[in-house]
């Protein structure tokens, strides 16, 4: 891209311009595709900058995080292409569970008259009752789930949910600018390798959600479960437990299934969701607070690049005049 | 402060013809949508009032509907066919519905810690907020009443038991809990979660530390029947009299702006001016409830303010941008720091661009007509200074004595303050490492100066 946009003579362009470039590029590459919204560029910037903070909380708890995000945000984030997809995914998995939660009418609240004989609640919820596996893997998830958001309820990743290469990558990133800042190498390059090394060991050992989603999901399936607790995720709206699942009956990742289901276009629900055994009419709830989503990414309805000669080639087909003697 | 603009534009009738989404929600809740009329009574008579007068404008904006009050900044830019609106620092706090529970976490307060529970009480989220202990290791999973010892009420009570059975928000739970410190007291508060079949999921609430453990005798004793069973010296008090005025007063401003702006058909001018007149006192009321709750927010032990890279400088610009219109009205000049004016330093930027309009205010309120007012910064040392001087009548050595005390008028009736300002404003600046002082004579004005720690 940089090729692309430097005239001959004149150097680089400057990263405001560059930016500004590209932007237009990939517009006129698809000028009917949807952009982005302000609101959706906004979550996604936030998602970022609270994982590099924690990210760089772990490596070194002597980093100024704003200091770093501030040369970061005027420099460009390294490895944005890599950052973008967890990123996104978790801004739209954010905004389609606040919709949801928006739309849900208020819940009935018992007169006082109803709840006269319920004055108080018999007693404290046993602490030690016991937890069939099913209720212990849903615990599990929830508080997996729940670290996924800061103290202010602004939506993160964790980072016991981060692809342990991007992981990887942002360590070494944050560590190089660390260096830098310091302005020695030498023994702190050192202190920072095994920093870095130390938080990847960190990172191995701690269950996220896609451990949490696999534990619930092999509970749901012993006990012949599974079905009734999906179609249960939707009634209830719980899309943080239905994507899980998904995740888990596909053994994918809980951040690419995430995307895949916001993402999908209303007919490939079905087929996405039939591992799970979920009935057809079970799934009008998810139709339609995903149809209700504003700004929503639709995946597929463009060509792919490798199908770009045979529609063209098609295209030829039918508007070429009929071989003679036919018609 | 948020660096988010939230566009819209309004054509020449007050119609929204284009909204970003937050913009748009608003409108939305508030009963219309595009292509409809403005739909949001303070908004749409700052358009007005910058079409009539063919200039920008930027004002402090404020709306409420069923979910939350917003506060934002507006400017808005008019020309010949309507008006831009570019909105920026959008808060929103959410407004406590009694029949129904709040949506997204409650925001962690300074010092005290967000959680959240299943229907059996089990933790599954537990926060610290800014400048609280961390949470006890192995909090997941467990049950609040272990976690958090909770204490019965003087009855014998358990208002999280009461609150489970019911469904219901809880407050004024008191609780003990392992901290780093040994055993401390704790104030619970919470509301009931529901899923979308309108299922019971939990609790979600906050823990404050208490901070001291109450007297049963004395709260009896002092219970007011409009707000339960809590103390008056109880900061539970300042929250639910702080929720329950500002809902009921924000309403009353909207409706009394729109008729006063004859938003809905015109109607007798003495009618219009009194609806003016309940606007205007409402505006007030809300903001001694704003005073009131930023008073017992800094009275509270270990409130700390944050410690931003400011340039007083350009905070100064922003206090004139703000109230530049209002100075306008009486014809007053405000001499404000020029671009390249620069004092760098440590502070809160919210909390000293608070001290900073507090202190322009004051001085166009106390200014004469036709008067200059005049923002220097400086640097002396290791403090960067702004200081604000007016040509008003002055205040003599006794009443400088007592300017920065609660409540203090000097002698004034007048609607325009609470008498809280300026005490507000110097324990903020003491909070910031800073201080806020005056000189001044009598009948040579005023001068506040504020100094923060500066910056290289």
């Amino acid at each position: 891209m940089r090729d692309l946009l430097a005239s001959p003579g004149t150097g680089l362009p400057s990263l405001p311009l560059s930016a500004r470039l590209k932007e237009m590029a990939d517009y006129l590459a698809a000028p009917g595709a949807a952009r982005l919204t302000e609101e959706q560029r906004a979550l996604a910037l936030g998602i970022a900058r609270r994982l590099v903070a924690d990210v760089a909380a772990r490596l070194d708890a002597a980093i100024d995080p704003a200091a770093l995000w501030l040369d970061w945000i005027e420099g460009g984030l390294p490895g944005a292409d890599r950052l973008a997809a967890p990123c996104f995914a978790r801004a739209e998995e954010h905004r389609w569970r606040e919709q949801s939660a928006l739309r849900a009418a208020p819940p009935r609240i018992p007169s006082p008259e109803e709840t006269a004989g319920a004055d108080e609640a018999d007693g404290m919820p046993a602490v030690d009752a016991p937890m069939t596996d099913i209720d212990r893997g849903y615990l599990a998830l929830q508080i997996a789930d729940r670290r996924r958001t800061d103290a202010l309820g602004n939506p993160c990743i964790a980072v016991a949910d981060l692809d342990p290469d991007l992981f990887r990558a942002l360590l070494l990133d944050i560590a190089a600018w660390r260096l830098v800042e310091l302005g020695k190498a030498g023994a702190e390059a050192a202190r920072l390798g095994d920093a870095v090394r130390a938080a990847l060991a960190a990172q191995a050992g701690e269950a996220g959600i896609d451990a949490a989603a696999a534990r619930w999901h092999r509970a749901l399936e012993a006990e012949g479960a599974l079905a009734e607790a999906a179609a249960a995720t939707i009634a209830r709206h719980d899309w943080p437990a239905l994507i899980a699942l998904s995740a888990a009956a596909h053994r994918r990742r809980y951040g690419e299934m995430a995307l895949t289901l916001l993402t999908a276009e209303t007919a490939a629900l079905p087929s996405l969701l039939a591992p799970l055994r979920v009935d057809r009419m079970a799934l009008a709830p998810l139709e339609a607070s995903l149809t209700l989503l504003p700004g929503r990414t639709i995946s597929g309805g463009g060509a792919a690049d490798e199908d770009y000669a045979s529609l063209l080639a098609a295209r030829a087909e039918r508007v070429a005049p009929p071989p003679d003697g036919e018609a | 402060m948020s660096a988010r603009i939230v566009r819209g534009r309004i054509d020449r009738a007050g119609t929204l013809v284009s909204a970003d989404a937050p913009l748009l929600r608003l409108q939305q809740r508030a009963g219309a949508g595009l292509e409809k009329p403005l739909a949001l009574p303070h908004l749409a008579r700052l358009v007005a009032l910058a079409q009539r007068l063919q200039r920008d404008i930027s004002r402090p904006l404020h709306a409420a509907d069923d979910h939350s009050d917003v506060h934002a900044l507006v400017r808005i830019i008019p020309d010949a066919d309507g008006a831009s609106l570019e909105i920026s620092d959008w808060r929103t706090r959410p407004v406590a519905q009694p029949q129904a529970p709040p949506h997204g976490t409650p925001p962690a307060a300074a010092g005290g810690w967000s959680w959240e529970c299943d229907a059996r009480l089990r933790l599954i989220a537990l926060r610290a907020g800014v400048g609280a202990p961390p949470p006890p290791a192995g909090w997941e999973g467990r049950s609040l009443s272990e976690l958090f010892e909770l204490q019965p009420d003087g009855d014998g009570h358990f208002a999280v038991l009461r609150a489970l059975a019911r469904q219901a928000p809880f407050e004024a739970q008191s609780a003990r809990i392992d901290a780093a410190g040994g055993r401390a007291a704790t104030t619970l508060s919470g509301d009931p979660l529901f899923d979308a079949a309108g299922g019971f999921t939990g609790f979600r609430g906050v823990a404050m530390p208490a901070d001291s453990p109450r007297e049963d005798a004395s709260g009896r004793s002092l219970a007011d029947p409009a707000f339960g069973s809590l103390p008056l010296s109880d900061p539970q008090f300042g929250r639910r009299i702080d929720g329950a005025l500002r809902g009921p007063l924000s309403r009353i401003i909207a409706t009394a702006e729109t008729i006063s702006g004859q938003f809905d058909g015109p109607i007798r001018a003495d009618y219009a001016r009194y609806a003016g007149d309940i606007a205007h006192a409402g505006r007030h009321l809300l903001g001694l409830v704003d005073d009131l709750a930023d008073l017992q927010n800094i009275e509270r032990p270990g409130f700390k303010a944050a410690r931003d890279e400011i340039d007083l400088g350009d905070l100064a610009r922003r206090a004139v941008g703000l109230l530049g219109m209002k100075a306008e009205e009486k014809g007053i000049r405000i001499d404000a720091p020029r671009t390249d004016d620069q004092a760098p330093a440590y502070g809160e930027f919210r909390r000293v661009l608070q001290v900073l309009l507090n202190l322009l205010g004051n001085a166009i309120r106390y200014s004469p007509e036709n008067s200059l007012i005049w923002i220097r910064v400086d640097r002396e040392d290791d403090r960067a200074t702004v200081t604000v001087a007016d040509q008003g009548q002055g205040i003599s050595a006794d009443q400088q004595a007592v300017v920065f005390e609660k409540f203090e008028r000097l002698g004034r009736t007048d609607s325009g303050g609470s008498g809280l300002g300026l005490y507000i404003a110097r324990r903020l600046a003491r909070a910031m490492d800073g201080d806020l002082v005056v000189d001044s004579a009598p009948g040579q004005g005023a001068r506040f100066t504020l100094s923060l720690p500066a910056r290289d």
